[in-house]
């Protein structure tokens, strides 16, 4: 959406630093998130210890940009787009910092995986990409500010959740077949809830770049793919 | 956003006080409103916001024609109020600002008393025994919050009242000629914020009996009172909407641009 600038330029200079700041966000939770796929399914040591380390410089972020808005709020009185786009950055700076978190809980989870069985992580592997390239679209979609990309990320959100249904099936004849499998298939099925997870905040972003450009809610519920996993189980 | 379509249909379905249909207006050859056409709701605030030379306060004199007082000011169209056309020749006009009172951005007390101040419209509309006068001054400085803090000094000047006393004077002065609609140009721009919170708040009580329409300069001002905001801009009406759509998510780019200080 194209702006007009602000008549009074150092509240433009604000909003750009609030942009600033939830873009470097989104850059240190997409490189937590492939480091720990890639712990995971690559079983790679370095990203496994990658991720975490991520984590302090994403939470003083995420502390930055809400002392930003709360400041932004109560000096400049926003209103219609400039009040949705504040808003809507207090709720996305958590649910970036959430997606961290998971990530970095994914990463920690990857160093005590001990896989001496062939389990196969191709379903895994499958969910990591699709989560991991809708985190990238939804980042895109909130720095250019883009409703289209937003809509697109909000609907794909559907294939991870069956991917995630599928895992959890998988996962289940897994230690049915060999009680030995399950410890690993328990750490592995906390792997796939967190990918979910953090399929669901980035669901989250992308409604919330949706109501800011536009003003218009998405509907609440959004048509779900496969069973979820509470009836599986 | 059910919740601002819920609003938005009480805004719009309560039944217009005034109906101004296509009018224009000439301060002489310049034209100042193009084609405006809105709705007043029956007892609601309708908050007009927009820059300085937009319209906004000329709309405001027509609604009781304090343009008459001037040469060279007409206006052409319809401003519909109790099934009559008010622009149309032939209005009785102290009738008619007897019903739509006005309220001035400096408050405008008469060199009388406080109580004089409120008897004297009163008096030109209504014949009144003293007893009645009485109950009629104590009944409106209740109603403006006043009373309290004037009860002893009734017969005092209204002039050495402070200024949001005496805008809350002038309030109650308006409203003693018992009118249908109560019109505020930037009522409290000249006063400090506790005046101005004691005013908003008024308009809160206003409301439940009067029709209100309010100019103002300040946006804030315009969300928390009014129930639906009309903006101006060059003499036209951009947008008009229930004051939570036009804040939070205005449909014209005019609009949006000027609520969130994008005008050059």
């Amino acid at each position: 959406m194209t702006e007009a600038t602000h008549t009074v330029k150092s509240y433009e200079q604000e909003l750009e630093r609030l942009r600033g700041l939830m873009a470097r966000m989104g850059g240190l939770v997409e490189r937590q998130t492939a480091r720990a796929v890639s712990a995971i399914v690559d079983r790679d040591e370095e990203a496994a210890a990658e991720a975490p380390e991520l984590d302090p410089e994403v939470d003083s972020l995420e502390r930055e940009a809400e002392a930003l808005a709360i400041r932004i709020l109560a000096l400049r009185s926003p209103m219609a787009v400039d009040l949705r786009e504040i808003v809507a950055a207090l709720k996305i700076t958590g649910d970036l910092e959430r997606i961290g978190d998971y990530a970095s809980s994914i990463a920690r989870r990857a160093m005590k995986l001990e896989m001496e069985n062939n389990l196969s992580l191709i379903g895994l592997r499958n969910m990591g990409r699709l989560v991991q390239e809708n985190l990238r679209r939804g980042i895109d979609a909130l720095t250019q500010r883009d409703r289209d990309r937003a809509i697109e990320v909000w609907q794909s959100d559907t294939a991870v959740d069956e991917l995630y249904t599928a895992m959890f099936r998988e996962l289940v004849t897994y230690m049915m077949e060999d009680p030995r499998n399950i410890g690993a298939c328990i750490h592995l099925l906390f792997v796939a809830k967190n990918l979910e997870r953090i399929g669901d905040h980035t669901t989250n972003i992308a409604e919330r770049v949706y109501y800011a450009a536009t003003g218009e809610m998405l509907p609440s519920v959004r048509p779900r793919g496969g069973l979820g996993p509470t009836t599986v189980a | 956003m059910s919740v601002l379509a819920g609003d938005l249909r009480e805004a719009m379905t309560s039944s217009a006080m005034i109906a101004v249909k296509n009018l224009d207006f000439y301060y002489g050859q310049h034209k100042a409103l193009h084609g405006i056409t809105m709705d007043f709701p029956k007892r609601k605030v309708t908050g007009m916001i927009g820059p300085s030379g937009c319209g906004k306060s000329t709309l405001l004199r027509v609604l009781n024609r304090m343009y008459d007082l001037y040469p060279g000011q007409r206006a052409t169209g319809e401003v519909m109020f109790d099934g009559r056309n008010i622009v149309a020749p032939g209005m009785d006009m102290n009738r008619l600002r007897a019903r739509v009172g006005m309220v001035f951005q400096k408050p405008t007390p008469f060199p009388m008393s406080i109580y004089d101040n409120i008897a004297f419209g009163v008096k030109l509309h209504e014949k009144l025994s003293r007893a009645e006068m009485d109950a009629r001054v104590e009944d409106v400085l209740h109603r403006v919050a006043l009373w309290s803090e004037v009860k002893d000094r009734l017969k005092s000047s209204a002039t050495a009242l402070s200024g949001g006393q005496q805008q809350r004077l002038c309030i109650a002065r308006t409203i003693a000629t018992r009118p249908e609609v109560v019109l505020l140009d930037e009522p409290t721009s000249a006063l400090d914020p506790v005046s101005t919170a004691r005013i908003e708040e008024l308009l809160d009580e206003l409301k439940k009996e009067f029709t209100i329409a309010i100019v103002t300069h300040n946006m804030q001002q315009a969300a928390r009172c009014a129930d639906q905001v009309a903006f101006f801009y060059l003499g036209e009406l951009v947008e008009i909407d229930s004051t939570d759509r036009m804040f939070t998510a205005p449909r014209e780019k005019r609009t949006q641009d000027y609520i969130t200080g994008r005008f050059g």
